[in-house]
């Protein structure tokens, strides 16, 4: 078991914005999350990863490294694209003895001629497209070799070339590390080509859960409106306060 | 019946007042200890030796080389203001020989490292909020958090470092300029010599006052670049979460630093 999350709650100020929401995702298995912008999907990855803490409920993850893919990429804009991708190594002492600066160098190149963008190493963010920035900042967070990835719509305003890229690393780096890896998306592409389980938020509780077929047979309400975008159905976009 | 009575209570001046204050009081107490928290952690820090080197150099870059046109032109400006306004008047009322003192005293005990010390929150210690307040509000902070880095180690120690390191030479320096401008303008101003300035000027300068001039500059540069810090890392809220956390920082560091420099004047010149 890799991740377990159970009965999870979280308030902010007087709002229930995770209200008892539990799953589990395996080692080797990718869980997507989908919901209403604001029903609470980032805040899920943040608990997950520490960023918060719950109100009540429990979190456990398999030891090792937790990466993230921040939904803006959140790249250091004062680092260029290498001292991006290393900056765990050289910052955390127990991997900066590990390497050498020149292992170091080497693990960067290897990262950036994953996703594609050999040889920028000395660009910076700034100079980069969105998708580009995305793509860095999915090297930045497997550096570590981590057991647990989230991402946080990773393909979101990416064109679909761009998308597709990023959701053939998500499944590679997958069959590679066999981490579990969470995702959450809008996108349909991204469900059906990288989750192996869905699950959907709404008003901070799970509204349905199973495989993206079962998610595309539409034989629930929540998800029949999802997938047919359709205003009409169970869930209301509730204008905030 | 008892909501209305609320709603009612709630627009009454004794309860906006008293909430106003309530609420203002707490806003500050927290500030107060998000910043000693911080300075907790700094210490424990540079305690331990988590010192990166690269970073500390590059922050003192910034602190030392990039404010110094500023505070020189600042100091040495203030300087001329003073000698301009006293010097004629002290030569005719015979008191030419002590112009070098006094305005070496006065540049020495206290305008040369306050003014250093405005000149540098508005160049450095906004930049400072600035900076951690976009990188809080862009996520490159949660992101540093995840990567297993520890934020305070990574963007404080260097930052609060370079001002205890940086601001006492460039308070020498422009203490320095100050007292030669001031020269130069009691000279233009009143005629009056420099070796009868520079003889006074002597006496005006006693190795207490230099050391406690150092401190001060030590302990300005380290609050100023802590307050800013502080103020950035607890920014939240897009664009404009940005430019009310600098605001902050620049308020409270000189609230601080006048602060700082009565509670100096007290223990060392009385
Ligand atoms: N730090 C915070 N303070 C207050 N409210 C927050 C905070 N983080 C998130 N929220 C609120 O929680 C809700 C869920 O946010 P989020 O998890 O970002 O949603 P999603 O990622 O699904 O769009 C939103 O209504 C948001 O306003
Ligand atoms: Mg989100």
């Amino acid at each position: 078991m890799s991740i377990e999350v159970k009965n999870l709650v979280k308030t902010f100020g007087d709002k229930r914005v995770i209200d008892g929401v539990s799953f589990k995702v395996n080692n080797g298995e990718t869980l997507a999350i989908v919901g209403f912008s604001g029903s609470g999907k980032s805040t899920i990855l943040k608990l997950i990863c520490g960023l918060t803490t719950p109100d009540s409920g429990e979190i456990i993850t398999s030891e090792g490294d937790i990466a993230m893919v921040f939904q803006y990429s959140a790249l250091f804009d004062s680092l260029n694209v290498a001292d991006n991708i290393a900056f765990a190594l050289h910052e955390r002492k127990e991997l900066r003895k590990k390497y050498t600066e020149k292992e170091i160098k080497n693990i960067v190149a290897e990262k950036l001629e994953l996703v594609g963008l050999k040889g920028i190493e000395n660009k910076f963010p700034s100079e980069l497209s969105g998708g580009m920035q995305k793509r860095v900042s999915f090297a930045r967070a497997i550096v570590t070799e981590p057991k647990t990835i989230l991402y946080d719509e990773p393909t979101a305003g990416l064109d679909p070339i761009s998308s597709t890229l990023i959701e053939d690393y998500i499944v590679r780096l997958k069959d590679e590390t066999h981490a579990a890896s969470v995702v959450v998306t809008h996108q349909m592409s991204t469900i059906t080509r990288t989750a192996n389980r869905v699950i959907m938020l709404y008003n901070g509780k799970v509204v349905f859960e199973g495989t993206p077929e079962e998610m595309l047979r539409q034989d629930n309400e929540y998800t029949k409106q999802f997938c047919m975008a359709s205003l009409e159905g169970p869930m209301r976009m509730i204008a905030e306060n | 019946m008892d909501y209305s009575l609320k709603k009612y209570y709630k627009q009454s001046a004794t309860y906006k007042i008293f909430s106003g204050i309530f609420t203002y009081s707490a806003a500050i107490i927290s500030t107060l200890g998000d910043i000693s928290l911080n300075a907790v952690e700094v210490a424990k820090c540079i305690l331990k030796g988590q010192i990166d080197r690269r970073e500390l150099i590059e922050q003192c870059n910034r602190f030392g080389i990039s404010s110094l046109p500023i505070t020189l032109s600042i100091v040495g400006m203030t300087s001329v203001i003073v000698a301009s306004q006293v010097a004629l008047e002290m030569v005719k009322q015979g008191g030419g020989n002590f112009v070098g003192l006094l305005m070496t005293m006065l540049i020495v005990r206290e305008v040369g490292v306050i003014m250093s010390g405005f000149a540098i929150i508005s160049m450095i210690g906004s930049s400072l909020a600035s900076e951690i307040a976009t990188m809080r509000v862009t996520e490159q902070i949660d992101a540093i958090k995840v990567l297993k880095v520890n934020p305070i180690r990574y963007l404080f120690v260097p930052r609060v470092l370079s001002g205890l390191i940086m601001m006492p030479p460039v308070v020498a320096i422009a203490a320095a300029v100050g007292v030669i401008a001031g020269a130069i303008t009691a000279n233009l101003t009143s005629g009056l010599g420099y070796l009868a300035f520079f003889d006074s000027a002597w006496l005006g300068i006693y190795m207490k006052d230099l050391s406690v001039c150092m401190l001060k500059a030590a302990t300005f540069g380290a609050v100023i670049a802590l307050i800013s810090c502080s103020c950035g890392y607890a920014a939240h809220g897009g664009a404009k979460g940005v430019g009310e956390a600098t605001t902050k920082a620049v308020v409270w560091s000189f609230v601080a630093i006048v602060i700082l420099d009565m509670f100096f004047a007290m223990v060392f010149f009385f």
